[in-house]
């Protein structure tokens, strides 16, 4: 078998990272069946003592309806955090396989690998950081936070590694 | 589950009505409804969860006992990883148990079972696995930097994949 046609590791600190995203994934999945019921009465009552974040008006049938929504979204995010954790761990571990057998220069390497790491990493952690800020700041503000602090940057760097691995892909595609 | 949803529905509803003691059936059509369709939406949803998990964790039992056997030298330790991550990658199938189980014994009892039988060891193995799987890795990686350095990122210095 040609060096060409053996698929190479990536880096052991990267497959770390891509291994313990999963296993939050999992620990999170599991925790979230575990422990709903706890979960969702510690929500309710950090929106409870915030009535003005939430424009709660004090007519249980008006509250209800908005603490309920919330808290459609609370889980959602915590359900969201657990997809896209075990997923871009994988994702992870498959590109940055493909980088490290495919891609020569070292440098370029190196910074397509930290990016699909980080990127791939961080990304998931944000619909956590969503699900816990409902509670305290509301919907759309926690959604702002989030995105601004995780999705963005760590989303933003997983879709520039993976265009500038497509390109040195398809690059090698054309000179063969 | 997409082309028979009609016929799951059916068959559930009717095994709601074959188990009424489990469901609490009173005889009074409005209660009997709601609690049939309680438990039809709960079989529903083991076969969807069923249906996602497996993917899922289909993927993730092919990546993660690839590294096993990539980057984990001990062989007992790789034993070890493969029989966890494979057990818990069987972790789906609770939720096939489960969407069979809330009809035939009732909503809390058949999410009893599945949950205690089948999700909760299962899953526990795949925690268990990916736990090892992530403190032979780090193992690995402090040996690789107490022996050779820091690991560099030139192709001969990379193993390939196994």
């Amino acid at each position: 078998m040609t060096p060409e046609s053996t698929w190479r590791l990536p880096p052991l600190w990267v497959l770390l990272v891509a291994v313990a995203l999963i296993l939050v994934a999992e620990v999170g999945g599991a925790s979230m069946s575990r422990f709903k019921v706890e979960q969702t009465r510690w929500a309710r009552s950090v929106m409870l003592a915030r009535p003005l974040v939430h424009g709660l008006v004090g007519v249980r049938d008006v509250d209800e309806r908005i603490l309920d929504e919330a808290l459609v979204k609370f889980d959602a995010g915590l359900r969201l955090f657990h997809m896209h954790a075990e997923g871009m761990g994988l994702v992870i571990i498959a590109t940055t396989t493909v980088a490290a057998t495919l891609v020569r220069s070292a440098p370029a390497r190196a910074v397509i690998i930290a990016l699909l790491t980080a990127g791939g990493a961080g990304y998931p952690l944000g619909y956590l950081l969503w699900a816990a800020l409902i509670p305290y700041v509301g919907l759309e503000r926690g959604k702002t936070i989030a995105e601004w602090l995780v999705w963005i940057p760590f989303g933003g760097a997983t879709i520039v590694a993976l265009w500038w691995l497509t390109g040195v892909v398809a690059l090698r595609l054309v000179r063969r | 589950m997409s082309q028979l949803r009609p016929t799951v529905e059916r068959l559930a509803a009717a095994r709601v009505s074959a188990n009424a003691q489990a469901h609490g059936l009173s005889g009074s059509a409005e209660y009997d409804n709601e609690v049939r369709d309680r438990a039809v939406y709960g079989a529903e949803a083991g076969l969807s969860f069923f249906h996602t998990h497996a993917e899922g964790l289909g993927l993730i039992l092919f990546f993660t006992s690839t590294l096993v056997a990539s980057a984990v030298p001990w062989r007992r330790a790789r034993g070890a990883l493969y029989a966890l991550l494979t057990a818990g990658s069987l972790f789906p199938l609770g939720y096939l148990v489960y969407g069979v189980a809330v009809p035939e014994l009732g909503r809390d009892a058949g999410i009893e079972l599945a949950e205690r039988w089948v999700l909760t060891p299962l899953g526990s193995a795949a925690i268990a696995g990916l736990i090892g799987l992530a403190l032979c890795l780090a193992m690995t990686r402090s040996r690789h930097a107490a022996e050779t350095g820091p690991l560099r990122s030139t192709p001969g210095a990379r193993p390939p994949l196994q």
